[in-house]
């Protein structure tokens, strides 16, 4: 009897973990997109409308690369892959597509003024998801590709468990590494040339720096971390469909989470990641209690509150709670 | 003897004189009309081609692209009007769009016709308009282009968001009475609200645009506001004003834009931000901030986009690469013209290059990349010759 209870009460304990444990490692891929994003646009002033469409294309290559032949079925129409290649390689694949994906992108339209990149990778971003909600034998359309495999494989009654703790810890390890060698390489003088850039591209210019070079590699650099991002995103709900987790919201939830931890900061944009991601997660815990009038609505108000965030923010507070530290010359 | 001559050949010649002016025949206009008339000619041509080549029943795709573009064309005029002397791209535009479909939509279920929702609706959204650059946009004023994007994105996000709390996110349909097509020959009809309505009606908006900007004092404000903002203030327009009369023609314009949207297919919370893309495209290809570029790129994105569904039509065949639900990605047209104009002309097609611009910057690059260097041009040949 009491040991029935008590693993009664494991089971539960373990299974607040799970959810815990998802909220933390979908925190950690969006601090990966906010990393990518504020390497672009806090260190560079390159502004990202399509982050949601570097993260797609970084997703379904690591899908279509790692994951296991799926037979088609009925209901079912199968996509291009089966291909099942280590997962490390997954990564390397889709970090390079997504990075390619960028530079193309900014190729023409990174010389111009800041709003026809925003523009114009908006519209990339659109046309991307179009493409993936269609192009049924690549993606298998709006059903998705499934069947993605876990990072490690377990069995028994603790699987669920395990798998998040590996979520988890993997993204954690990736997420340490990327803030350590962003850390490092910003603070190199290739990362002064940015700032330099943002701060008067003109001057940088007049000093000999080829400026079209560099946002170029910024902006390729920050588009494979949204698709390193996406593979982990894959690999972690082991499912990927278009029109959800790749709509232009994921794009502006990022943005929000960029500017409450400030621009220009590493940091900001991880705690950024966890706070806005947390309110997420939080009004999706608050279905089961809300009222049954607010039920429906409780996605939309929380875009409702993002979208004043993202204005009040950008008025009273554009420097985001964490400002970037000032640098002084020696 | 010589006075009442003099004012006889005055009079004489100063009627046309001034009908030439009210017209704006400049030399430069002159030429446009020839090169506007030479481009409606070959369109047509080509339309008669195609016609002879596959049958009548082609042109619908013709028809269907002349009234996406005069929405296109509407919301265009109202989105660069703005960008053009704000400086910024105004994201929330689709969803203010959809706003003006749901505040006729409020009318016209409430039993008063659509025409009576269409001008309140112009009403409500001009005031929105003006609240929205008082509230939020006035206040980003001098920070550069991105923050008001941000903002836009913003107000973008709870316009979209409100109207699905509030109107859920089911479709809703206009009650308009169901008009039959009238067909022309066989295969061939017009749609008296989708094809002979909306033309009008985006016409009507290119005309009332130009007469605004032409001939109104406001209009002339608003140009030279757009044109150069200190300068415009140090003339003594008010600009404030200006600002606020320039945001409310572009959100009533996307009113109305939002409800020949909505008669054209269904009103859903993201019928605006679904054709956001198209606009702005528009607004490149015609060149940011010009009014008449914006009714030229209106016209090429509409027609090139519903013109191209017969070749991705032809592209699901069987036996030539079988490609699946092929009509969806006519959406990606606007954006590959979009990009081709902003690689060879990122001033637009209407607009004029800016000083000192090189000539195909990225062009010359990659020839200067493949080795290639620039030929000597023509006057160092004349010079050494003579």
């Amino acid at each position: 009897m009491k040991t029935r209870a008590e693993a009664e009460r494991l089971a539960i304990d373990t299974g607040i973990l799970v959810n815990l444990g998802f909220y933390v490692s979908i925190s950690i891929i969006f601090a990966i997109l906010a990393l990518g994003f504020n390497l672009q646009w806090g260190y560079t002033g390159l502004f990202n409308a399509g982050i949601a469409g570097f993260f797609l294309i970084g997703a379904y290559t690591a899908a279509i690369a790692i994951t296991p032949p799926t037979p088609p079925s009925t209901g079912y129409p199968g996509h291009l892959g089966g291909f099942q290649l280590p997962l490390a390689v997954g990564a390397l694949l889709a970090m390079a597509m997504s990075g390619l994906a960028a530079a193309l992108v900014a190729l023409p339209t990174v010389r111009l003024r800041a709003d026809y990149l925003a523009i114009a990778t908006l519209a990339f971003a659109e046309v991307v998801r179009t493409v993936a909600l269609n192009l049924e034998p690549v993606t298998a359309g709006t059903i998705g590709i499934v069947g993605i495999p876990h990072i490690l494989t377990f069995s028994g009654p603790d699987a669920a468990f395990l798998n998040a703790a590996t979520d988890v810890g993997v993204g954690a390890a990736i997420l340490a590494g990327l803030f350590l060698g962003l850390h490092f390489i910003l603070e190199s003088p290739w990362g002064r040339v940015l700032r330099a850039v943002r701060e008067d591209e003109e001057a940088t210019m007049a000093v000999g720096k080829n400026t079209f070079r560099y946002k170029l590699q910024v902006f390729a650099i920050g588009g494979a971390l949204m698709g390193l991002a996406g593979w982990l995103f894959a690999l972690t709900l082991l499912y990927i469909e278009p029109s959800g987790s790749f709509a232009p919201a994921i794009t502006f939830s990022v943005w929000v989470m960029v500017i409450v931890g400030g621009a220009g900061n590493l940091r900001g944009a991880i705690a950024g990641a966890f706070v806005i991601y947390g309110l997420e997660w939080l009004s999706v815990q608050l279905k089961d209690v809300a009222p049954d009038f607010l039920k429906d609505s409780i996605p939309y108000i929380r875009l409702m509150i993002v979208g004043a965030l993202l204005i009040i923010l950008i008025i009273y507070r554009p420097q985001g709670i964490l400002r970037e530290k000032k640098r002084v010359l020696r | 003897m010589a006075i009442p001559s003099e004012s006889d050949s005055s009079t004489g010649t100063r009627v046309p004189h001034r009908l030439w002016e009210l017209l704006h025949f400049t030399p430069r206009a002159r030429r446009k009309l020839v090169r506007g008339a030479l481009v409606t000619i070959i369109f047509l041509a080509f339309n008669g081609v195609l016609a002879v080549l596959f049958g009548v029943t082609i042109l619908n795709y013709t028809i269907a692209g002349l009234s996406v573009s005069s929405i296109v064309i509407v919301a265009a005029i109202g989105l660069t009007l703005v960008y053009g002397m704000r400086g910024f791209a105004n994201f929330a535009y689709g969803d203010i769009m959809s706003l003006g479909a749901y505040v006729a939509l409020l009318v016209n279920i409430n039993g008063l016709s659509l025409i009576w929702g269409a001008i309140l609706s112009f009403a409500v959204l001009a005031l929105v308009g003006i609240l929205l650059e008082l509230i939020v946009f006035s206040r980003l004023e001098g920070r550069g282009a991105v923050p008001p994007i941000v903002a836009s994105v913003g107000v973008g996000l709870i316009i979209q968001n409100g109207i699905r709390t509030i109107a859920t996110t089911t479709p809703w349909i206009y009650r308009v009475e169901a008009i039959q097509e009238i067909p022309i020959v066989p295969g061939l009809g017009v749609h008296p609200i989708r094809h002979i309505l909306t033309p009008a009606v985006g016409l009507l908006f290119v005309l009332v645009t130009h007469i605004l900007l032409t001939y109104t004092n406001l209009g002339k404000a608003m140009r030279a506001t757009a044109d150069n903002f200190e300068l415009a203030k140090a003339t003594g327009i008010d600009t404030k004003r200006v600002t606020y009369a320039t945001w409310a023609v572009s959100c009533a314009f996307a009113s109305t834009a939002g409800i020949l949207l909505g008669l054209y297919g269904l009103l859903k919370p993201t019928m605006g931000f679904e054709v956001l893309l198209l606009i702005f495209a528009a607004v490149i290809v015609g060149g940011i901030g010009s009014p008449w570029g914006a009714v030229l790129g209106g016209l090429v994105i509409g027609l090139s986009q519903e013109m191209s569904a017969p070749v991705f039509a032809w592209l699901a065949g069987p036996d030539v690469i079988g490609l699946v639900n092929a009509s969806a990605y006519k959406v990606a047209i606007p954006f590959i013209v979009m990009i081709a104009v902003l690689i060879l002309r990122p001033w637009g097609i209407a607009g004029r290059a800016p000083a000192f611009t090189g000539r195909v910057f990225f062009i010359e690059k990659i020839a200067k990349a493949l080795g290639r260097r620039p030929k000597p041009t023509g006057p160092l040949e004349d010079e050494s010759g003579g």
